[in-house]
């Protein structure tokens, strides 16, 4: 091989190993925007952008939650930042602060864990969507979750909340009501420039399913058509601590907290398998003679 | 010898006229009054005019029919011809058309097409298709599917699995309630129609041979 080629074949390496890092630079810099959303209202939305947030922190990412609920926050009540917060969202987007005085930390995940709160004191049409995008892609470079807490409904709320996400998630419980509204909001959400949104069922009820009293897992996924994400059972441990202001994936020994582990670590890429609804001990007389004899 | 503008013809749905389609319309009037009043005819004809390559307006066609009925024995049947013009052939194509869906139709989402539709996919509850031809769903149906929409009473709705909440053929609405589903039986492979007296009638897909033999567009065989 002659001087020239070896020469050659160098050059290329290098450029390509260049072209690898500012790649990797690229992307390492730019986090992802998901935005939690579900049409109907009370259906867990805050709740879920909460524990989710607070679980991908525990698995070492830098998230920010962005409440744009304006003018009916309540991020920061579950959290338990309401006290903390000066500066809100309108604020940034107006200019009258800097976006990090606005953002709110977390003191029980080191670090990792912000809110960009909602205004109380103004309405949903005070920003709008070309601006929301910019505040967005913004967040996005300094960390690697952004998760927008959408309010309810399909107006200029929902409208904003979606303008910057790059993937959905849509939350749903397993009634015929919440079902229709979830079904109307991924039509919309079909539409805009993102992923195919992904399904929480929220607040299912073990007894109800299994009397068919409500729908059951299989029937909200067929009628709705998209991945299911994971299910959260339904617990009076989520009320009380979202009473407390600490979401409930800080206990470690709730179904609910698993629940929202479990989908974290999916939103991560890992496959973990869907959560069973069955109890840990064995009922009736043939379930227990089957489990001693086994 | 003068060319003959008009050819008579007798078949045994009555007379065919052939008419011309190269020499002026004033001439083929002219030819057309002597031809039908020299006739030696008995009995009350039907007759059909086959105008060829010739174009012409309702106004034209009018006068034509009227030329042929002076005679009282006469009655014009039908007038054919072989050219449409661009406007109506547009019309004929949309309507004709066979437009496939791929997705689901969610809530609060309407599909509107001039045609035939073929979902492939779901109807959600509160999503909307309209066509002015048949709609085929090789899905659920759970929503609205207006079919007919221009008055097409022909028109038939079907579905792998029917539980429409409303059905609309042509101008009759059909509110399924529980006991329109509980004639259904089952809500497997159904089609709807506009049955006698103007009912919302429901079968199943096999018997859409025996009621809407036309429907089918398939030449051939084996």
């Amino acid at each position: 091989m002659s001087d020239e080629e070896l020469l050659f074949s160098k050059n290329t390496d290098d450029t390509g190993a260049q072209t690898a890092t500012l790649y990797k630079e690229g992307a390492a810099n730019v986090g992802e925007a998901i935005v939690i959303t579900s049409g109907k209202g009370g259906v867990g939305k805050t709740t879920t952008t909460a524990n989710l947030g607070t679980a991908l922190a525990l698995q070492g990412k830098k998230v920010c939650l962005v409440d744009t609920d304006i003018g009916l926050r309540n991020l920061d009540v579950i959290l338990g930042l309401e006290n903390r917060i000066i500066y809100d969202l309108v604020d940034v987007i107006e200019g009258r602060c800097k976006m990090h005085q606005a953002l709110v930390k977390d003191k029980r995940v080191d670090e990792r864990l912000y809110l960009m709160p909602a205004a109380q004191n103004t309405d949903k049409n005070a920003i709008n969507p070309e601006q929301m995008k910019v505040l967005i892609d913004e967040l996005k470079r300094e960390f690697d979750y952004i998760l927008i807490d959408c309010p309810a409904g399909i107006e200029q709320g929902y409208r904003n909340a979606v303008a910057g996400a790059d993937r959905a998630i849509v939350v749903t419980t397993p009634e015929i009501s919440a079902v229709r509204d979830a079904d109307r909001i991924i039509g919309l959400l079909e539409q805009e420039p993102i992923e195919p949104p992904k399904l929480i069922i929220n607040r299912i009820r073990k007894s109800l399913m299994n009397n068919g009293d409500a729908m059951d897992i299989t029937e909200v996924t067929t009628h709705l058509s998209i991945d299911l994400l994971g299910i959260i059972v339904d617990s009076e441990d989520v009320i009380s601590s979202s009473n407390k202001g600490e979401p409930i994936v800080m206990n470690p020994n709730n179904k609910a907290s698993l629940g929202y582990r479990n989908i974290a670590r999916r939103i991560l890429g890992d496959s973990v398998p869907l959560m069973s609804l069955e109890d840990d001990q064995p009922k009736g007389v043939f379930a227990k003679l089957k489990a001693l004899f086994k | 010898m003068k060319k003959q503008l008009i050819h008579i013809k007798g078949t045994k749905d009555g007379l065919v006229l052939r008419l011309d389609d190269q020499c002026s319309f004033t001439e083929l009037v002219e030819e057309l009054g002597k031809k039908v009043t020299d006739g030696h005819l008995d009995g009350k004809i039907d007759v059909q005019l086959h105008l060829g390559k010739r174009y012409c307006t309702q106004e034209q066609k009018d006068q034509l029919t009227g030329i042929v009925e002076q005679q009282q024995k006469l009655c014009v049947k039908k007038i054919q011809s072989d050219v449409i013009t661009l406007e109506e052939s547009q019309k004929l194509l949309e309507t004709s058309r066979f437009e496939t869906f791929v997705g689901i139709v969610r809530s609060g989402q309407t599909i509107r097409v001039t045609g035939d539709i073929l979902v492939l996919g779901d109807v959600n509850p509160n999503g909307r298709i309209e066509a002015g031809g048949n709609v085929h769903i090789a899905g659920k149906l759970k929503g609205i599917v207006h079919a007919g929409m221009d008055g097409n009473e022909q028109a038939i709705v079907s579905a792998s699995h029917f539980e429409p909440t409303h059905i609309l053929i042509g101008n009759y609405v059909e509110v399924m309630t529980n006991e329109s589903q509980y004639i259904l039986e089952n809500t497997d492979q159904i089609f709807a129609y506009l049955g006698e007296n103007n009912v919302i009638a429901y079968d199943r897909i096999q018997e859409i041979r025996n009621v809407r033999p036309n429907l089918s567009t398939f030449k051939g065989g084996s």
